[in-house]
């Protein structure tokens, strides 16, 4: 049986393993959100939490930056854009998670392959995912040096490294990562994962966004 | 044992015919021409197939049987099978299709024979099986016409039609072949166990495959990476892409395509995508050793060929290195004032034995170069044969890989035997040429990285 899990459950499977992820919590009222979002500080990511919608931001269900005059009325325009777009989807609350600090936008993925097992995705995330497929594979599990070897071989190597002035990228975290989904793979019996995007700024990664499908 | 498959001493062929046009014919006939051991055809219907006695079952025959070629009728498979366990035979080549590749009852029935071999404790290639050659054994249990040329090439094909082409191709080719082996379904021998075998064979010291699918993934990249011989695959479906209706970015882009791609890289598997590239590397792998580093000469008679080979170089990473002073003070003497005594090195149209000797001497002496590509371009005004010559005499003592590339013509046939013989890599484009030796420069790597952590030598 496949089961998939919410946003809010794959980081706490990543988290589990090590990976950094944003501090979240999910909110069951507009007064809740207002509550976690005073705690976490502003301003605060907005996102429905529901196992029936993989893909959140397609049907509206994410709002960045909302600052604090702004939780209460969030959380019922996105509870009722859901309501309209996604009939009868059971919702779980909405999700109030800290917002990342700027960085490098980086994918890392798992997929279980049925002839060599999981195969260890990274690559650049956001657009350059999208339009260039910059990403690079291994079958794992891996170690620390075929971690690196993985990021140094993707075409966009020299923009984590920081090209022309650039915030370059802490490339050990993104390393620590890659192990890290590496050692996940079989114990949790993942079909398909992302971390999608990673922040990864110049000291550290954090998880922003993942889901996962696991048996 | 897959010895008993491939070094048998005696062979039934099940389903003999006297019509060569027939699997049972062909194979019978082929195997008549070459195998000097017994051959016995099993067929109820003849007292004799092709001039030899032939027997109503396997069970008749009255010798050891150490190999059978089955190729029967689908349904009477299973019952043959059954009999030469009975038999004490120790190897099958099954033929007949019919099995997996039709569907669900075909894989029932691949299981219930997969079920008598292992009864038996027999060892099975195929079903749906084109059949398998080994040359050093004179054994053609295959529909090739002919057998090929003795050499280190193995070659394991997933397709039978195209295997079996490209091995009647080598023979024109010049390559030499060891062993054949279209592997059919895989349902009891599969690469694993071929890598594994061949990985122990003596005769064999380059691997090539034509792969569709892998079966036991894992196991597979393991074999790979503890053999020392170099694999040169090509595996179709790299158009493809993957499945269209996905929950996650990394299962649109994970195609099983680029999960092949780092399964082979992590294996030490050098993927290639045309039939040409696997041949050519596996020329230049079967005689030549490998380069201790990427630093490459290049020596020409005419520029353009050593530009085009300059560039492919530089698409492969291979470095065009700097000659020692003393290299280019040598070549500076044979060469003429206005040519280019500088890598890549370019004769400006004069050829001659000394010429090409000299320089070749010269650039192979040099510490700074681990390999040599030497061009010949043919022109009216030159020979083919005096450079093709001193080739191969300085060759014979050298340590470096040398990878010839002779251009043109007919002119140039003469030379071109003259490399062959020789056992000098010959590609008919610089481009070729190249690749062939960025295939030596890699599996060097993998040697040293992948393969050397498997063996635990790191």
């Amino acid at each position: 049986m496949t089961k998939i899990l919410t946003e809010h459950e794959a980081k706490k499977l990543l988290a589990k393993y090590g990976v950094p992820v944003t501090e979240e919590r999910i909110a069951g009222s507009a007064d809740e959100a207002y509550d976690i979002a005073m705690e976490l500080g502003m301003p605060v990511a907005m996102k429905i939490s529901s196992p029936e919608i993989p893909h959140k931001s397609d049907v509206g269900g994410v709002v960045l930056n909302v600052k604090e005059d702004e939780v209460k009325t969030t959380y019922a325009e996105i509870i009722a854009r859901i309501k309209k777009a996604v009939p009868g989807a059971s919702i779980e609350g909405i999700l109030v998670q800290q917002m990342a600090p700027p960085g490098h936008e980086i994918i890392v993925g798992l997929k279980k392959d049925a002839q060599f097992g999981h195969a260890l995705m990274f690559g650049l995330g956001g657009i350059f995912v999208e339009v260039y497929k910059d990403v690079t594979f291994r079958v794992v599990p891996i170690d620390n040096s075929d971690a690196l070897s993985m990021i140094a071989e993707i075409k966009g190597y020299p923009i984590l490294k920081g090209i022309r002035g650039r915030m370059p990228a802490d490339i050990d975290a993104i390393a620590r990562v890659l192990v890290s989904v590496s050692d996940m793979a079989e114990k949790e019996n993942i079909i398909e994962l992302d971390i999608n995007p990673l922040i990864v700024s110049e000291s550290g990664a954090v998880a922003v966004d993942a889901r996962a499908m696991v048996e | 044992m897959l010895s008993s498959i491939f070094e048998p001493k005696s062979i039934a062929v099940i389903g003999a015919s006297n019509n060569d046009t027939k699997w049972g014919g062909r194979i019978l006939k082929n195997i008549l021409s070459d195998f000097k051991g017994q051959v016995f055809p099993v067929n109820p219907k003849e007292k004799e197939v092709q001039g030899v006695t032939s027997y109503p079952s396997v069970l008749d025959i009255p010798y050891e049987v150490t190999m059978a070629v089955i190729a029967v009728p689908v349904q009477l498979v299973l019952n043959v099978v059954e009999e030469c366990g009975k038999k004490g035979v120790k190897g099958l080549i099954v033929v007949t299709a019919g099995f997996s590749e039709t569907g669900n009852a075909g894989l029932e029935l691949e299981q219930k024979l997969l079920s008598i071999v292992k009864k038996y404790g027999m060892r099975m290639i195929g079903p749906n099986t084109l059949g398998i050659v080994n040359e050093p054994a004179h054994l053609n249990a295959s529909v090739i016409g002919r057998l090929p040329s003795p050499g280190p090439i193995s070659f394991i094909t997933q397709s039978g039609t195209l295997g079996l082409a490209i091995a009647d191709w080598t023979i024109d080719m010049g390559l030499g072949l060891c062993k054949v082996i279209s592997t059919g379904n895989k349902a009891d021998t599969d690469d694993v166990d071929l890598i594994e075998y061949l990985d122990k064979d003596p005769m064999t010291g380059v691997i090539a495959m034509y792969a569709e699918g892998i079966k036991r993934g894992r196991m597979f990249m393991e074999a790979a990476r503890r053999t020392k011989k170099p694999i040169i695959a090509i595996k179709t479906g790299r158009s493809k892409r993957g499945a269209k209706a996905v929950f996650s970015h990394t299962g649109s882009i994970a195609g099983s395509d680029e999960v092949y791609s780092a399964a082979f890289r992590q294996a030490g598997i050098l993927r290639v995508d045309t039939i040409d590239e696997v041949f050519d590397a596996a020329l230049a792998f079967s005689c030549q050793p490998l380069p201790k580093g990427n630093n490459v000469a290049i020596l020409s008679n005419g520029g353009g060929a050593s530009i085009v080979a300059t560039d492919e170089c530089e698409r492969h990473g291979i470095n065009i290195v700097d000659l020692a002073e003393e290299t280019k003070e040598q070549i500076k003497k044979v060469i003429p004032g206005f040519a280019s005594a500088s890598n890549p090195i370019d004769t400006a149209g004069t050829v001659s034995f000394t010429i090409y000797s000299e320089v070749i001497k010269a650039l192979l002496k040099d510490r700074n170069v681990d390999a040599l590509i030497v061009i010949y371009v043919h022109t009216l005004m030159s020979n083919a044969i005096p450079p093709a010559e001193a080739m191969v005499e300085i060759k014979r003592k050298c340590p470096k890989p040398v990878i010839a590339c002779w251009m043109g013509g007919k002119g140039t046939e003469e030379g071109v035997d003259i490399l062959k013989s020789g056992c000098l890599p010959n590609y008919s484009v610089p481009e070729r040429a190249v690749k062939a030796l960025a295939a030596l420069i890699r599996h060097r790597e993998f040697l040293e990285t992948v393969k050397a952590r498997a063996t635990g030598e790191s």
